[in-house]
């Protein structure tokens, strides 16, 4: 974590919240992120989208740590940054809420969003009622309808067990938030949370990568959009200036809208 | 398995090479009774094989002007099969096979008759009538057992330790003790209460405690002799007795020779521990050896009896009489080198037997 | 404490909608029910050995050895609990406590004295003994321990090897010979009349662990207060205080019926110049230190496994191992201290076994693990990872041991014995499967 550029404070409003610049990940042979560059502001929701193997999720897995990119760099405020761990990224303000949501199944809602990072006593023994009462306080702002603190998560419900990884997110004043297909799972109502949630924390300054199948909640709540297709970047778009049916030819035929062929825009129209 | 047969095979060289370098040399020195012997170990594994088998083999031998060629297969049947083979094709008169397996060992019988090799059948049983089995008389042991036991506590409820359940051995050792009880039992003057006769697992010591706790319970104590298959889990029972301060009021009896069990001789917590010696053991398959040497007739060897082996073949066998360490012969233990003075002695107060000044 | 007094108490008992009110007693007051199941089933075990038995079982001086002969592998299955639930397992821990129990063993017999020319009982090298011995098996769970985390080999396999590596260590130390007699101090940590602590000091233990126990119950109540948690009503506390407090009291009332062994008791006498009154001289037993020492390493692993940082790690590790990786928890090292653990565990059984036999010989241990990872399971240990708590694994030994001695005291045959271990052991674990898909 060296600081390669001394004027930080000063380009701050200019200056994205993070840079991933020319991110390549490569399993065996096979790029399944090539060259990839993204950026995202404070107070911005930036959608990634793009179809199965497009590359999203592993883009995303190099900014959380879970598994560090072969090449490329990471800015976070303008400075360069290396993330070879989870750690590594919750140390930088990185929260992600996976789509697997890597909940321990067998432990309550209190010892999951603390996990890795548990309250102790002074003695250093896990303060669990801290715990649980920073987990009610939490829950009840983004779940109020959540009682059950002392059961283990696997026998909550998919919604419940969401809001469980959406609270583990938020707890830790995250100012980078990863949310890796966070409605996939979810009912009408719930989804619904969601995306209240999303507004509430764009509204609070947090820069936000939505990583979603979904092209309508895309469009929702997304400023901007990036589409990847088999592990390159097809481009970038404000969501104001194209439509759902130009995204999706980006995500389907993988080139950018001005290079769609009207006989291609016609095939996906249908 | 490759890594097996590579040491078979690195083995079968070996030998080979070990074989035919003192016969190509030595041919034209050799007496007229030039006797070529080969040994098939099972195993080296145990303390007991080449502290005391091999040197009473080798002594023996030596003593005869005849010449050894062994091998060890490391308790793989099938690396004793190449061994055996190996040593068949070394030109050897004589075989004493240590079975690894007595199953798969009667192929390794089977070519060395076809040889015309008479073979010896080292401690361990062969379902064969053409190999000489040489052991100690396991059931032998089981009766030296009984009778120091019985000797010093003639009467009274007796519990009976025995080993794993479903070996041979804890039956032989059953059938000496019964030898012994059965006229002891009818006569009303021992008493085997019930469930005072037990097996142990595995033979672990710390299973007998737990067991000889459980029938001491059972017995409120009224128990006044104990028959344990070793010296093992008679050193269980006894911690057992000790925890109800019965030890050395108990009579107890093994087998084995541990030194420890020996010590508890001299101290007078054990009546008595058997021991097989495995020099002797050696020593008589050696001198064994050389009359095969002369006559390849098994039934001729000294000391050769006919018997019946477990598997109800008729064939010829040479027992050896186990000795039996009680508290009036520990000098025949010091005298065999078993243990030292220093070993047999420890914590014995001095003047309580002749053996620990 | 008046019920006015706890507001928060309402929502517990009233749950919107969703599943089902729970007002069944058991989960009023909290307790696993599948560990309340364990004692059941455990109180109709002794209950039916000691009818077939003529009375004999339940008697203060078998209950009495059943606890020191329990004390070993219960305290080794605290390990196994924690080794299972991160999704490994140890099949090394026989072969472990064989290979300490002959260093524990030369150590006082033969090294100690041959180098610092101590005799057999100088005093203190018991510790001296027990120390080492500790370091070195943990020393060996750990070289396990960092191949199976660090360099991932499957644990099966590096405890596998483990087990035929130290069983065969074992042998080459003393070339299989039989170490005895034994330090007379170090005995004591094997139990027997004198390796117990007496009335006395048993009621002050009892006094000890019922006034801690009651202790908890108050602060945890007043804890969960200030934070202001739902907490249980004021009776359901009282019961589960009043119901721990007669288990530990009976358990040692148990424990100081047993009186030593009248010939001991008269050597004791006669050493102490005690008169001998006329119907003997009654020495209450009292707890056994293996079974204090058992005692006390439950205790500590709960704590370990419930209030520390490690313990939340290997059940989240069971839980999810990808998600523990996620969170940034080091699963490697945590993973590696797991059998660090279970090797010091091992050895410490290694010194019960030794010094209770007085004697350390090649084959102790063999075989243990299977005992061990069956009284695990059997108290409800998943070996799919996850679920186990050191309660029910220290219970599942008892229950094992409860089986060898009880039928042994009616005189089942050995084989006949391992059959029904192995009934048992199935209709534990599939009691289990059942119960857990009747909840999910």
């Amino acid at each position: 974590m060296t600081a390669t550029e001394p004027m930080k404070t000063a380009t701050n409003r200019s200056r994205p919240l993070v840079e991933m610049r020319n991110i390549r990940v490569s399993f065996g042979g096979v790029h399944a992120v090539d060259d990839v560059s993204v950026d995202l502001h404070a107070g911005e929701v930036v959608g990634l989208v793009g179809g199965n193997g497009a590359g999203k999720s592993t883009l995303i897995r190099a900014l959380s740590g879970a598994h560090p990119p072969d090449e490329g760099e990471i800015y976070i405020d303008g400075e360069k940054v290396s993330i070879s761990s989870p750690q590594d990224a919750r140390n930088l303000g990185i929260e992600t809420i996976y789509q697997t949501l890597a909940l321990a199944d067998n432990v309550d809602a209190a010892a999951n969003l603390f996990l890795g990072r548990e309250l102790t006593t002074r003695l250093g023994s896990l303060d669990d009622d801290a715990m649980e009462s920073a987990t009610r306080e939490v829950m009840g702002r983004l779940n109020p309808k959540f009682k059950n603190f002392k059961v283990p998560v696997a026998s909550l419900s998919g919604g419940q067990r969401q809001s469980v990884a959406i609270a583990r997110a938020v707890h830790f004043n995250a100012r980078i938030l990863i949310m890796d297909e966070p409605t996939a799972a979810l009912g009408p109502a719930e989804t619904e949370q969601v995306r209240d949630l999303v507004s509430q924390l764009k509204a609070q300054g947090i820069g936000i990568f939505l990583i979603s199948h979904d092209i309508h909640d895309v469009f929702d709540l997304a400023d901007r959009i990036s589409v990847m297709h088999t592990g390159d970047l097809v481009g970038t778009v404000d969501k104001d200036k194209v439509t759902k049916d130009e995204v999706l030819a980006m995500i389907i035929i993988g080139k950018p809208p001005e290079q769609v062929s009207e006989k291609e825009m016609a095939q996906i129209i249908h | 398995m490759s890594i097996r047969r590579t040491t078979a095979a690195l083995a079968v060289m070996a030998i080979i090479l070990a074989a035919c370098g003192p016969s190509g040399g030595g041919d034209g020195s050799g007496a007229a009774g030039d006797c070529h012997v080969g040994m098939a170990w099972a195993t080296f594994q145990e303390e007991r094989y080449g502290l005391r088998d091999l040197p009473g083999l080798e002594a023996a031998l030596e003593a005869g002007g005849a010449t050894l060629t062994d091998n060890d297969a490391a308790n793989s049947a099938e690396t004793q099969a190449s061994n055996v083979e190996a040593l068949l094709d070394a030109g050897i008169d004589v075989l004493i096979l240590n079975s690894a397996e007595p199953e798969s060992s009667l192929q390794s019988v089977e070519a060395a008759v076809d040889a015309g090799i008479p073979i010896i059948a080292y401690d361990r049983e062969l379902e064969s009538a053409d190999a000489l089995f040489m052991t100690h008389d396991n059931v032998g042991v089981g009766r030296m057992i009984a009778e120091a036991v019985t000797e010093a506590q003639p009467t009274g409820n007796y519990a009976i330790i025995k080993g794993q359940e479903g070996q041979t051995n804890p039956l032989f050792l059953r059938q000496g003790f019964e030898e012994v009880l059965a006229p002891l039992i009818e006569a009303g003057d021992i008493t085997i209460p019930e469930g005072a006769e037990v097996y142990t697992d595995e033979w672990l010591p710390d299973n007998a405690q737990d067991n000889m706790e459980t029938i001491l319970t059972a017995n409120d104590n009224d128990i006044q002799a104990v028959l344990a298959q070793n010296d093992g889990m008679a050193g269980g029972v006894i911690a057992a007795l000790a925890a109800q301060g019965l030890d050395g009021e108990v009579a107890v009896g093994g087998q084995d020779g541990d030194k420890a069990a020996i010590n508890r001789v001299a101290l007078g917590t054990q009546v008595v521990s058997v021991l097989k010696d495995a020099t002797e053991l050696g020593m008589a398959a050696g001198e064994a050896a050389l009359q095969l040497c002369e006559n390849p007739d098994i039934s001729a060897v000294e000391g050769a009896v006919e018997s019946t082996t477990v598997g109800g073949i008729e064939g010829y066998a040479v027992l050896l009489d186990p000795l039996p360490i009680t508290r009036d012969n520990l000098q025949a233990a010091l005298d065999l080198d078993w243990l030292t003075e220093e070993e047999l002695c420890a914590d014995v107060p001095s003047g309580t037997v002749d053996e620990c000044p | 404490m008046t019920t006015q007094a706890e507001p928060i108490e309402a929502p517990l008992a009233s749950e919107p909608r969703g599943e089902p009110v729970r007002t069944s007693l058991l989960s009023t007051l909290g307790v696993d029910v599948r560990l309340v199941g364990m004692v059941v089933a455990l109180a109709v075990l002794w209950i039916a050995f000691n009818f077939l038995s003529d009375g004999r079982f339940l008697t203060p001086r078998n209950l009495w050895n059943l606890s020191v002969q329990s004390s070993a592998v219960a305290v080794m299955t605290t390990g196994m609990v924690l080794i299972i639930v991160s999704r490994n397992i140890d099949l090394s821990i026989g072969s472990i406590l064989g290979f300490t129990a002959m260093i524990v063993g030369l150590l006082q017999a033969e090294w100690i004295p041959d180098i610092l020319g101590l005799p057999l009982n100088a005093p203190g090298t018991w510790i001296v003994v027990v120390v080492l011995g500790i370091c070195v098996g943990a020393l060996i769970g750990g070289l396990h321990g960092f191949v199976i985390a660090f360099i991932g080999v499957p644990s099966f396999v590096v405890t596998l090897g483990g087990l035929l590596i130290w069983r065969g260590a074992a042998f080459a130390l003393a070339s299989g010979r039989t170490i005895a007699p034994l330090d007379p101090t170090y005995q004591l940590l094997g139990g027997g009349p004198q390796g117990a602590l007496g009335a006395t000091l048993s009621w002050v233990v009892a006094g000890i662990a019922i006034v801690a126990f009651a202790i908890g119950l108050v602060l945890n109540r007043r804890r969960r207060r200030r934070y202001g948690f739902p907490v249980r009503p004021v009776w359901a506390d009282v019961t589960i205080g009043i119901i721990g407090s007669l288990l530990v009291a009976v358990a040692v009332w148990i424990a100081n019926a047993y009186p030593w062994p009248p010939n001991l008791a008269e050597e004791y006498a006669i050493e102490n110049g005690i008169p001998i009154p006329p119907g003997g001289l009654i020495i209450p037993t009292g707890i056994a230190y293996p079974v204090l020492i058992a005692i006390g390493i439950a205790v500590l692993m709960t704590f370990i496994a419930k209030r520390r940082r490690f313990g939340r790690y290997v059940y989240s590790i069971g839980g999810n191992p990808e998600a523990a990786v996620l969170a940034g928890i080091n699963t490697r090292r945590t993973i590696m201290k797991t059998f660090i653990l279970m090797g010091a565990l091992s050895s410490i059984a290694a010194v019960i076994i030794t010094a209770r036999l007085n004697a350390s010989t090649l084959a102790l241990g063999t075989g243990a693990e299977l005992q061990v990872i069956a009284a695990a399971v059997i108290g409800g240990t998943s070996l799919a990872g996850g679920i186990g708590t050191i309660a029910g694994g220290v219970l599942g030994a008892v229950i094992m041991q409860s089986l060898s001695t009880g039928m042994t005291l009616i005189g089942v045959d050995n084989a006949q014995q391992d059959m029904v271990a192995g009934v048992v052991l199935i209709v534990a674990v599939g009691f289990d499967s059942w119960l857990r898909r009747r909840r999910v």
